[in-house]
């Protein structure tokens, strides 16, 4: 038991900040994300005798947004009437730290600031592969493992995620000009 | 109207094309312009995410909540271990469980190699993957802090055996962010610390004791990507998808190539 547990301290947990980061994206709060890695940890405990492979990560993740769908569909069914996600575009500014980072300018930070509004304005599902692609920079294969899709979807939704964005981005340096900030 | 190729230039662009389809799509991009407008388009949302997004990794008291949830867990399961676990574990930093969760793999790597001789190479990629785990620790990362590379290859001449090539690739998108001294497979390694986005990727360095080199492989969720210059082996350790790893390899390597001319 004493082992299990070490095994997956040492296996597992270095993969904690990917898990954190990809819940992050995904939940609407700090603290829901917060309450989905600490659920799919203990499910990744639980589980860990069935871990085979070395695709650690991919499993771990898996595991996470298997987690955040719990989560979501409980809260819906709490909710009265559940929000429109989309319309939700406030919560990009809970990944921007509120202490000032002396490597980035005001104009770097504005630009972070209008990247993350957008990027939470995206519908989940595109949203979510944008993420596992560029930010924790994982392969189709391994993609495919954690949304539970064929490749071949992996491409078209990928395309779809970075067309999305690229128009949004433009729409937004052509709205600035006219809008006061 | 949308290029049939559209799919598989985008694949081009993120490494998963075969060396003959990618000169396929090369030659192709060449002559679409409505290809060469998709491949500038990915690659500058690429960018702009990398250098725009914030990278963070889970807060500390989350750390704390998650190790006492899986206290709790194993109480669960194992109830007469529960005394000690309270007063031992629960005290015990995170890192120090994951450190002893390390030397146990390298207990395991080293009967490893007396039982299971041929496969030599096992217990190196897992004293490799234990080094770069142990290097994601608090304080561990570096030694010499620098994005210099005039001030961490002389540092690695005082600190290691050798000394291995070290350059800065931040327009690539590979900032050198430091240097390390290692000790494994009997002697001072060098280790070169790059962060990519937010990983971070380890370039050990040694001197060849025999003629082969591992292949590359993947163990617990890294991918490790080996080669040899001079008398030099390399290996590069991440969690980064093999693209983004083997494009820091190609760097390094044509980089020793030009020092050597």
């Amino acid at each position: 038991m004493h082992d299990r547990r070490e095994r997956f301290e040492a296996i597992v947990l270095p993969h904690l900040d990917a898990a954190y980061r990809f819940a992050r994206w995904l939940s609407r709060s700090p603290g829901d994300a917060d309450d989905v890695v600490q659920e799919a940890i203990l499910r990744a405990f639980r589980g860990f005798d069935t871990l085979r492979g070395s695709d650690v990560k991919a499993w771990l993740l898996t595991i996470v947004k298997n987690c955040h769908l719990t989560a979501v569909t409980q809260q819906q069914r709490r909710a009265f009437v559940p929000l429109p996600e989309e319309q939700n575009v406030q919560d990009g500014h809970a990944m921007i730290s509120t202490t000032p980072d002396p490597e980035r300018s005001s104009i770097d930070r504005d630009e972070q600031r209008t990247l993350d509004r957008l990027i939470s304005a995206l519908p989940e599902d595109q949203r979510e592969i944008l993420v596992l692609r560029e930010i924790e920079e994982m392969d189709y294969r391994e993609i495919a493992t954690v949304i539970n899709i064929p490749i071949g979807t992996v491409m078209s939704r990928l395309a779809r995620a970075r067309a999305a964005l690229k128009t949004r981005w433009f729409k937004e340096a052509d709205g600035e000009s006219h809008a006061m900030r | 109207m949308q290029c049939a190729e559209s799919l598989r230039v985008q694949a081009y662009f993120d490494g998963e094309l075969d060396a003959l389809s990618a000169v396929d799509i090369e030659r192709h991009s060449g002559t679409c312009d409505e290809c060469r407008a998709l491949l500038n388009d990915i690659k500058q949302t690429r960018a702009t995410l990398r250098h725009n997004l914030r990278y963070e990794s889970a807060p500390p008291a989350l750390r704390a909540r998650v190790m006492r949830a899986l206290d709790q867990e194993s109480e669960v399961k194992s109830p007469r271990l529960q005394r000690e676990r309270i007063t031992s574990r629960r005290l015990r930093p995170f890192w120090q469980g994951a450190f002893s969760g390390i030397v146990g793999t390298g207990v395991a790597a080293g009967i490893a190699f007396f039982l299971l001789a041929p496969p030599l190479m096992r217990p190196l990629v897992d004293d490799l993957v234990s080094a770069h785990v142990r290097s994601l620790m608090p304080d561990h990362l570096i030694d010499v802090v620098s994005t210099d590379k005039h001030t961490v290859k002389p540092w690695f001449a005082g600190h290691t055996d050798v000394s291995p090539v070290v350059a800065d690739f931040d327009q690539q998108g590979y900032r050198l962010i430091g240097g390390r001294a290692d000790y494994f497979d009997h002697q001072r390694a060098a280790v070169v610390v790059y962060k990519h986005g937010s990983h971070v990727v380890n370039v050990f360095s040694w001197a060849a004791a025999t003629g082969s080199i591992p292949k590359n492989t993947t163990r617990n969720g890294y991918h490790l990507a080996f080669w040899k210059t001079g008398d030099l082996v390399y290996c590069a350790v991440s969690d980064t998808a093999w693209d983004e790893l083997l494009g820091l390899v190609r760097l390094l390597q044509d980089t020793s190539t030009r020092d050597a001319r």
